[in-house]
């Protein structure tokens, strides 16, 4: 399944600090174009705050994040967004007044052109821009299979919904990362099986490289090319899901072994 | 059921983008609009237009205006009597000095400069949020409205202070002023609420409206689809204060032919917020719905003692309105924050089904 391409993300030596407490420290790996990496942990590892320095929420103190050979320091999340860097959060993060096609929409926000004067009268580019657009929403709601809720406010969804609504916005970007932060906590079986398809579809069918976090480990050892673990804010192991089971340090600190 | 929406399929994204995508829908409001266009100057009476139409027409810009920025964009705002204030003191400056403008293109220009003014004051609306908002905006009540007293540039040195709007004409009919008819004052004020309720729809169902809402529901998650905070929350400022404004100068100069600063202080600013919240925060058709409720409340209290045959003290009409006012504010803040239109959504939908549950 591996298929390494160039590197399309490279992290290096990141440090991240509140105060006193040391979020990361001196993290560093690479995200190869189209693979789909794994970031794991114990609780309070650090791994949403290594998306969040990805997606330019959090600025580290120390060290380097590199995206297409661009080098970028102090960068908003808007900006991410504009490089092609989308995502989804543990805990929801939908528009809750908005149903669920106009949340999609929301995920082409920077695609679009038209000028004020064009949107409020609803003509030239302001109406075919909506069109076009619609189009490319539609289809990405086709991918997830949510046409039958478009119209309904995602406030009313279940959760499991919600998550794949979020994961529709994020794709709607057409982005080049996806960085989806658990993106099957709190689902049942079925739900968990839909989301892995959806993201290995995801990965296969529009190439899009994701970096994950999961504390499901047969979700993880089975979707992801290449696992990195950390732990107390350091980098403790990265490899294929292979190499990094059979890590002592792994299985001491998070994996512990099976007593059956 | 004549009104029935099963079965009306569309074929096109664009048929179903459309404003109103259910013909019986599209066909009421083309009806409407004609009868608001046609009918009501050769029927209603000069009192239903001149004290009631007019007024709750303006009104309703006034309450689109404040809905942009509160029920859109979730940007709490006391600031609209101010605003308007603008509109008025301004559209009354540039009438009376660039006298060879035509008063169509006056106001609009009015409610431009009120956009400006709106801009600065939605400045600090990035870094405060909520009640400590709405306190800033109270800060541009009270400030502008001193300034407009204060400064009489803005009244060419009237010695009133209050200055009468000065006499404008449109196609050869007198539109402001004490001495235009009440048929054209009204039309002119329902030229600008079409328009204006038109733009106000568009903006909703664009990009720049799901940038508003996407503000109001979550500004983290907004930011992360590529929304920049800032210029989203200052449109959404200037958009509104533009409404304001307008609203403003129509009121000045349509409704009550002078321009003076009581027309416009706080109690107004609350007054507009009441007709939003109880019509309908994040809607058009609420906006309308609320400013007519507001308005002509006190109306009916006024009159309805009357018609059977009793008669209540008008002290004592007041006291019932405030009561009154206070009891639905805090009814619809609780059962339904999404006021008057999302009851009539929801009888819609009852209504489709009935009889039956479901």
């Amino acid at each position: 399944m591996s298929r390494p391409g160039d590197i399309l993300l490279s992290v290096k030596d990141i440090s991240l600090r509140f105060g006193g407490v040391r979020a990361l420290t001196d993290v560093s790996f690479d995200i190869h174009e189209g693979e789909i990496f794994a970031i794991i942990g114990p609780n309070g590892a650090g791994k949403s705050s290594m998306l969040n320095c990805i997606n330019g929420f959090y600025h580290p103190q120390d060290g380097t994040i590199t995206f297409k050979g661009e080098e970028r320091r102090q960068m908003r999340p808007h900006e991410a967004a504009a490089q092609g860097i989308s995502r989804t959060f543990q805990n929801i993060a939908l528009f809750k007044g908005m149903t669920t096609l106009e949340n999609v929409m929301t995920g082409r926000m920077l695609k679009m052109r038209a000028s004020f004067v064009e949107q409020a009268f609803y003509m030239l580019r302001g109406r075919q821009e909506e069109i076009a657009h619609r189009e490319k929403v539609e289809e990405v709601i086709d991918f997830l299979e949510i046409q039958s809720i478009r119209k309904t406010p995602v406030g009313r969804l279940p959760y499991g919904l919600q998550k794949r609504v979020e994961l529709a916005r994020a794709l709607a970007a057409e982005p080049q990362l996806l960085l989806l932060d658990e993106p099957m906590a709190g689902m049942n079986v079925e739900e968990k099986e839909d989301m892995c398809r959806f993201v290995l579809s995801t990965n296969h069918e529009l190439g899009t490289t994701i970096a994950l976090i999961e504390h499901d480990m047969g979700v993880v050892m089975d979707l992801s090319d290449r696992v990195v673990v950390l732990d107390y804010g350091k980098k403790l192991a990265e490899g294929t899901p292979d190499e990094v089971r059979g890590n002592q340090d792994v299985i001491d600190a998070y994996l512990g072994v099976s007593h059956d | 059921m004549l009104y029935r929406e099963a079965g009306q399929y569309k074929t096109s994204y664009s048929a179903d983008q459309a404003m109103l995508t259910i013909p019986l829908d599209r066909w009421f409001v083309f009806a409407l609009t004609a009868f608001a266009i046609i009918g009501v100057p050769l029927l209603a009476s000069e009192y239903l237009m001149g004290s009631i139409l007019i007024p709750v027409l303006i009104l309703s810009i006034a309450a689109l205006g404040l809905n942009i920025l509160t029920g859109y964009c979730g940007q709490l705002s006391l600031g609209t009597g101010a605003f308007m204030a603008a509109g008025a003191y301004l559209a009354y400056k540039i009438a009376t000095n660039i006298v060879w403008l035509p008063i169509w293109v006056v106001i609009p220009l009015a409610g431009l400069c009120a956009a400006a003014i709106g801009i600065a004051f939605g400045l600090p609306s990035l870094r405060i949020k909520g009640f400590y908002l709405a306190v800033a905006t109270l800060a541009a009540q009270f400030f502008l409205l001193w300034l407009f007293v204060k400064v009489p540039w803005f009244v060419n040195d009237s010695i009133s202070g209050v200055p009468p709007a000065p006499p404008r004409s449109v196609f050869g009919f007198q539109v402001t002023g004490a001495a235009a008819g009440n048929e054209a004052k009204y039309l002119f004020v329902l030229a600008f609420v079409i328009a204006l309720a038109w733009i106000a729809r568009n903006l909703a169902r664009s990009r720049i409206g799901r940038s508003w809402m996407a503000i109001r529901d979550m500004d983290i998650a907004a930011e992360l689809v590529g929304i920049r905070p800032l210029p989203t929350k200052l449109s959404a400022f200037a958009i509104s204060s533009f409404f304001c404004g307008v609203a403003g100068a129509l009121w000045a100069l349509c409704y009550i032919n002078s321009v003076e600063p009581t027309a416009f202080d706080i109690n107004r600013s609350f007054q507009v917020l009441f007709m939003v919240i109880v019509g309908g925060l994040g809607s058009v058709l609420g906006s309308f719905l609320g400013a007519a409720f507001i308005f002509l409340l006190p109306i009916l209290l006024n009159s309805a003692p009357g018609w059977i045959g009793y008669s209540v003290a008008s002290d004592t009409i007041t006291h019932i309105e405030f009561m009154l006012f206070g009891v639905l504010i805090i009814f619809f803040l609780i059962v339904e924050p999404h006021g008057l239109a999302r009851l009539w959504q929801i009888a819609k939908e009852k209504l489709r089904l009935w009889p039956f549950p479901y």
